[in-house]
């Protein structure tokens, strides 16, 4: 599974931000096409839900999607599905 | 089911501010009603005025967008004619507790069952930052530019006076706790009344000392204090710091209820 930011709905309240464990969510820099600074994503392969979603058939943590008020956080399907190199520090 | 389907994603995205905690709310409460497994023919949703009041518009059922404060009277109509649909009311704290206080109350009497989901940011969010019954002493509003000098209304202990069956509060920040309680409130008979403790930006934080986003998430995170804590502070004689308020279950019980589902 991969994470991504739907920049159209995405208005860079940065909440996803504040609560993600694993940081993976950064306070981005550059205005988008439509003005606003969405954040960036750091090494989003790290994310409980993109490494078990497919070993347990269900929605792992699923915080940053729940608290983002904009509905902008979803996670699409790898296809191929690529083998990462996952480092997770706890 | 997957809450996406019971999203009108062709509304998207909304018109709330950024950082508005309304949309948090709509996926805590769509995520609890695909957890009951409740179809969507069977399900509406009904609000009154406010910017919390428009959440129904990107739901894809049928829904009411009634008049100011009167989304509960609609409500009791719809219950009373048609007692087999499942009932949610989404309203904010100008909405429920001053122009529509009168029919909060009733509808509690009577335990009509619904569950009420309210949006208390504290404030006349739509209308450019009035302020409402729930609006905090001291708090900054453009109709108490000094500070308010008025005691705010409890909404859960006056649901729990007027005799709903469920009553809890929690914050946007709390997301899986807030669903967890929704999905008890719809499988409660009788009215259930979910506070939700949540964030305006543009109308209150910035008049308040809080100019981000994060600054008020963390004013909810750090003033919610669970119920047993609250209870457990003040047997000891403990004093509770100023600002704090409940989170959690605040009361069930099992009055005769009004329009239960046969
Ligand atoms: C009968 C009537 N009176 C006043 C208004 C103006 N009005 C619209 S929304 C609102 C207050 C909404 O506050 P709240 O319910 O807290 O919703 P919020 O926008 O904060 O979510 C008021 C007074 C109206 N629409 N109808
Ligand atoms: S699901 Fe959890 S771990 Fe994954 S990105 Fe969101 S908050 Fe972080
Ligand atoms: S929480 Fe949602 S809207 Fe806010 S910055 Fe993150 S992705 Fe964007
Ligand atoms: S005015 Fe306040 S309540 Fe209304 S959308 Fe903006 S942040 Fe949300
Ligand atoms: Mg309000």
């Amino acid at each position: 599974m991969k994470l991504v930011i739907d920049e159209i709905r995405c208005k860079g309240c940065n909440l996803c931000v504040l609560v993600c464990p694993y940081r993976i969510f950064q306070e981005g820099t550059e205005l988008n096409d439509r003005g606003i600074v969405t954040p960036v994503l750091d090494r989003p392969e790290r994310c409980t839900n993109c490494r078990l979603q497919p070993l347990y058939g269900r929605l792992l943590c699923g915080v940053c999607q729940m608290i983002c008020p904009d509905q902008a956080i979803t996670w699409v399907d790898e296809r191929p599905f690529e083998p990462h190199k996952v480092e997770v520090e706890f | 089911m997957s809450t996406t389907e019971w999203r009108r994603e062709d509304r998207l995205p909304h018109i709330y501010c950024s950082g508005c905690g309304n949309g948090t709310v709509i996926n805590c409460t769509l995520a609890a009603v695909d957890e009951m497994g409740w179809k969507r023919e069977e399900t509406v949703f009904l609000s009154g005025i406010g910017c919390s009041s428009r959440a129904p518009g990107y739901i894809n059922t049928d829904s009411l967008h009634t008049t100011h404060g009167r989304a509960l009277a609609f409500a009791t109509g719809v219950k009373l004619a048609r007692p087999d649909l499942h009932v949610v009311v989404f309203t904010g704290d100008g909405d429920l507790a001053a122009i529509g206080g009168n029919h909060f109350i009733h509808a509690c009497r009577r335990n009509l069952d619904v569950t009420v989901v309210c949006m208390n940011n504290q404030i006349y969010g739509m209308t450019g930052g009035q302020g409402s019954p729930t609006t905090p002493p001291g708090a900054i509003s453009t109709t108490t530019p000094y500070g308010s000098s008025e005691p705010a209304f409890d909404l859960t202990e006056l649901a729990i006076a007027a005799g709903a069956n469920y009553v809890a509060r929690w914050t946007s920040y709390h997301v899986k706790e807030l669903t967890k309680a929704i999905v008890e409130g719809l499988q409660t008979p009788g009215l259930a009344f979910i506070e939700v403790r949540t964030q305006c930006p543009t109308n209150y934080g910035r008049s308040n000392k809080m100019r981000e986003v994060s600054d008020m998430i963390e004013y909810l995170r750090s003033h919610a204090m669970l119920v047993p804590k609250y209870n457990r502070l003040i047997a000891e004689g403990k004093p509770i710091p100023e600002g704090t308020f409940t989170v959690g279950e605040l009361i069930r019980r099992n009055r005769p209820a009004m329009g239960v589902r046969p």
